[in-house]
């Protein structure tokens, strides 16, 4: 018998028989969630306002993090044990755990959140409070995902965790936040940790002290999570990871492809909820997205073939460095202001721009670490900096919409070096773009919208003259 | 006290006096005031270390906006601010300056010395957050390199004996201020925090063999002189930095009739309860104390051993309450700050005010406000 939610889940890429199966999941997932029958309307119109459903690819994408969300919400009660790491992420420690145990659930859930409760029900603001109401305040410049996550626990929606990897490589606010659940919770904690400590003009290089002390740490880390989850990361897990996860990355090598086409093919909206899977899940989420990448793949190439865009022809290119996760609106403000946006700083990084590895090491650990350092984005803000300068190139762009996320210390050091860097060295033109990458209450597309358009208009001219 | 006035006599002719040295060929090496940077190194190599240490005013934050947005630590900014303006010559000064790369704001500081201005030589090297046999590793590498760049940069090579002596120089301030602290656990008054205090920004600066003269002479004075007539509520003062020109909330608190027996901070304030081994070898022994000895700073993970010690502190400084100062931004307190007062409450049944600061004049009033309030509930 059709429910309340059954059109949603269809908009959003549900086979009939997947409802069908799922409706006891659905329900009881919905119901701790706060979802009733009273935001059906709002979030069907949500969608469709901001995604292009025409796409099966896009729907089925966001069918994944609902999928994924449904997950998350009754992992305790289906028995698994449950792991969060924090977003950014080196994946590998999750996809291994995953491949280790069918009984453990490893995930970051304030992405999934960000993702369904913002993305598809508009109603992550109450999640976000219940963050600042439980240690992590507004008006201090914390991260608003770790808001949701803290928030979500509070709420009662996710469950509160077994065990929890920090990214301590990375962030300090997700390993010191994971310290505030562990002393709310008492939940364990492995800190990953690894010091970017990189000097300005290292990058590619960097010291194999690198490798091997962030290599070490995914090692220990692994080791305790086999004592805290009580199971066994089993000898080939490793190999099992990266065989799941290599056709992600080879599609979106095959994506980025299609992105350099003129008209670019599909909004940079619709492949943000596919390239956060790259650090977010290790379950259902990253495989059902690698099911809709094919999809939309497919859409892709039929659009390029027929010249189909959602800008015009021989609209100024512009790179961003990612696409909002809550809220699709900020995301498409370049598109609706009359540029095209190829490329996003993920999307290039696994599709894209390609690095090859340093070292010849045998460790799970070491492997990881290396192909990490490699990448850039856990090498410091140098290496960052200069993927957008090979970015330049790859996709023909025409100036860079270099946002930084005002209240995530890591990505924020580029604010003001980023601008100055591509301006000398490509000659095109940067807009500097401070934004809240998350939570769009403080920086909404209304905001924002006045510079991304005067940028717009600004290269339109630029370009028209050289034409 | 005559040793704070000889403290201040060396200080003002002491820009002039390194400039000398430099013309004699001495080099000078700065490093931002976290702790971290074995000063050992660089005496043992006849250079002279140089800290940054200054920050308070806000117009050193308007100038770093130049290079980082304002979203981090108003210390780091100001950092940014000195480095890159030329108004503080002490950032001036320095030949070679010497990152220690702990969190992310440390690592603006960083980027902008490697990227804004080249033209001054630079070397980084990072700090592990965890407290473990890995991390020892990874830091006592970093100072391995560490003490290569500046043996290569000074020309004078680090043997045994140079840094053994250096050490023991460097152990015999630490020692001192350990004696000197460790008098405030008395009943009475001794030591007055702002003395205290301004022999750490001093000892920042000072030429090491003066200083420790000067150190030896304040405690000399010190056992010598009666307790100061001080009896309001003592104040445990804690936070990620206490910088030279920043004494907004001490002073605040002092005004209010607190009497803070004890500062901890990770920056400005050096670490002192801890001495260097002069056995065995020695770079491993200067790892073990500025890494694996030292009280972890808040961005540490997990930061347990720093609210452990801070404990004890308030326990054995006969603390009658904690002013948690945090800088804004700095996201490693402001997040503890959220549970540890109920842990605090819980094992001393003290509380704890929690007051920030972006540098700027406009929070004096609220500050004032908050502190004199607090003051006046624990006299009650």
């Amino acid at each position: 018998m059709a429910e309340y939610y059954d059109k949603l889940l269809r908009l959003c890429g549900f086979e009939d028989n997947e409802i069908n199966e799922e409706r006891p999941r659905i329900e009881k997932a919905f119901e701790r969630l706060g979802i009733g029958p009273e935001d059906m309307e709002s979030s069907e119109e949500w969608v469709r306002h901001n995604h292009d459903v025409t796409l099966q690819g896009v729907r089925k994408l966001l069918g994944a993090w609902l999928k994924e969300l449904i997950d998350v919400v009754l992992a305790k009660d289906e028995g698994k044990k449950v792991v969060y790491f924090g977003f950014p992420a080196i994946l590998g420690p999750g996809l291994i755990l995953s491949a280790s145990s069918e009984d453990v659930l490893v995930t970051a859930p304030d992405m999934v959140l960000d993702h369904t409760m913002g993305q598809i029900f508009n109603k992550l603001t109450p999640i976000l409070e219940a963050g600042e109401a439980n240690g992590l305040p507004p008006g201090h410049a914390l991260c608003s995902l770790w808001q949701a996550k803290i928030g979500g626990i509070a709420k009662g929606m996710i469950p509160v965790p077994d065990f929890a990897l920090a990214s301590s490589y990375y962030c300090d606010m997700g390993s010191k936040a994971d310290d505030l659940v562990t002393a709310l919770y008492g939940v364990p904690v492995a800190y990953i940790d690894g010091v970017m400590d990189s000097h300005w003009g290292e990058y590619p290089n960097y010291l194999p002290e690198r490798v091997h002390y962030l290599g070490a740490q995914i090692n220990q880390a692994l080791k305790m999570a086999e004592e805290v989850l009580d199971i066994e990361i089993v000898p080939d897990a490793w190999e099992k990871a990266q065989k799941d996860s290599r056709p992600f990355r080879d599609k979106l090598v095959r994506l980025v492809e299609l992105m350099k086409a003129d008209p670019v093919p599909v909004s940079i909206t619709e492949l943000e909820p596919m390239e956060t899977f790259s650090s977010s899940s290790t379950g259902r989420g990253i495989q059902e997205g690698i099911k809709a990448m094919d999809i939309l793949i497919r859409e892709m190439e039929i659009r390029v073939r027929e010249g189909i865009g959602v800008s015009e022809k021989g609209a100024p290119r512009v790179m961003l460095r990612a696409g909002h996760t809550s809220d699709p609106r900020i995301t498409r403000l370049a598109e609706e202001a009359g540029l095209a946006v190829p490329l996003t700083f993920i999307l290039g990084s696994w599709g894209g721009v390609r690095v090859k590895p340093k070292g010849n090491y045998n460790t799970p650990g070491e492997i990881m670490a290396d192909y990490e350092m490699s990448g850039g984005y856990y090498h410091g803000t140098e290496a960052q900096i200069k993927f957008y300068e090979k970015a330049a190139e790859l996709m023909k762009l025409d100036g860079f919409i270099a946002t930084y996320i005002y209240n995530c210390r890591p990505v924020a050091t580029i604010s003001h070096p980023q601008k100055k860097y591509l301006e000398e060295k490509t000659g095109l033109p940067v807009l500097s773009l401070e934004i809240d990458n998350f939570d769009s209450r403080a920086y909404s597309a209304a905001s924002l919208r006045t510079k991304v358009e005067t940028f717009a208009e600004m290269l339109k001219a630029k370009k028209a003259a050289k034409a | 006290m005559k040793a704070l006035e000889k403290l201040t006599a060396h200080l003002k002719t002491r820009l002039t006096d390194v400039r000398k040295a430099k013309e004699q060929g001495q080099k000078v090496i700065g490093y931002p005031a976290g702790g971290f940077f074995p000063e050992e190194l660089a005496l043992a190599c006849d250079a002279i270390p140089i800290s940054f240490i200054q920050a308070g005013d806000n117009k050193a934050l308007k100038d770093a906006g130049a290079y980082l947005c304002r979203w981090f630590d108003p210390f780091w900014r100001s950092q940014i601010g000195y480095l890159t303006s030329g108004k503080d010559p002490y950032y001036m000064i320095a030949d070679l300056i010497v990152v220690p790369i702990t969190d992310n704001h440390i690592r603006a500081f960083s980027n902008t010395v490697g990227y804004y201005t080249p033209e001054r030589a630079s070397f980084v090297f990072g700090v592990p957050h965890v407290k473990d046999n890995l991390g020892l590793e990874y830091y006592l590498q970093g100072i391995k390199r560490l003490k290569t760049k500046i043996e290569e940069f000074t020309g004078v090579e680090i043997t045994e004996t140079r840094l053994k002596q250096a050490i023991e120089l460097c152990n015999r301030e630490r020692e001192l201020f350990r004696e000197i602290s460790l008098m405030r656990k008395s009943d009475h008054v001794v030591v007055d925090s702002k003395d205290f205090v301004a022999l750490h920004h001093g000892s920042f600066l000072a030429d090491k063999t003066v200083m420790v003269e000067i150190l030896e002479s304040f405690l000399k004075e010190l056992k010598e002189t009666p307790p100061l007539p001080k009896d309001g509520p003592r104040i445990l003062l804690t936070g990620s930095t206490l910088a030279r020109g920043d004494s907004k909330v001490p002073d605040i608190i002092d005004s209010a009739g607190g009497v803070i027996v004890m500062e901890e901070f990770a920056e400005g304030i050096r670490p002192y309860w801890n001495k260097v081994t002069v056995n065995g070898d020695l770079m491993a022994e200067l790892a073990q104390s500025y890494f694996m000895d030292r009280v972890c700073p808040g961005w540490f993970r997990p930061g347990t051993g720093r609210l452990d010690f801070l404990i004890q502190l308030a326990k054995d400084y006969k603390a009658a309450a904690v002013v948690w100062y945090q800088l804004m931004y700095r996201e490693s307190y402001k997040v503890e700050s959220y549970f540890f007062p109920d842990r605090l409450k819980k094992e001393t049944g003290l509380p704890l005010l929690i007051v920030e600061s972006e540098y700027d004049a406009m929070e004096t009033g609220p500050l004032t406000t908050r502190i004199e309030t607090f003051i006046e509930t624990i006299r009650r």
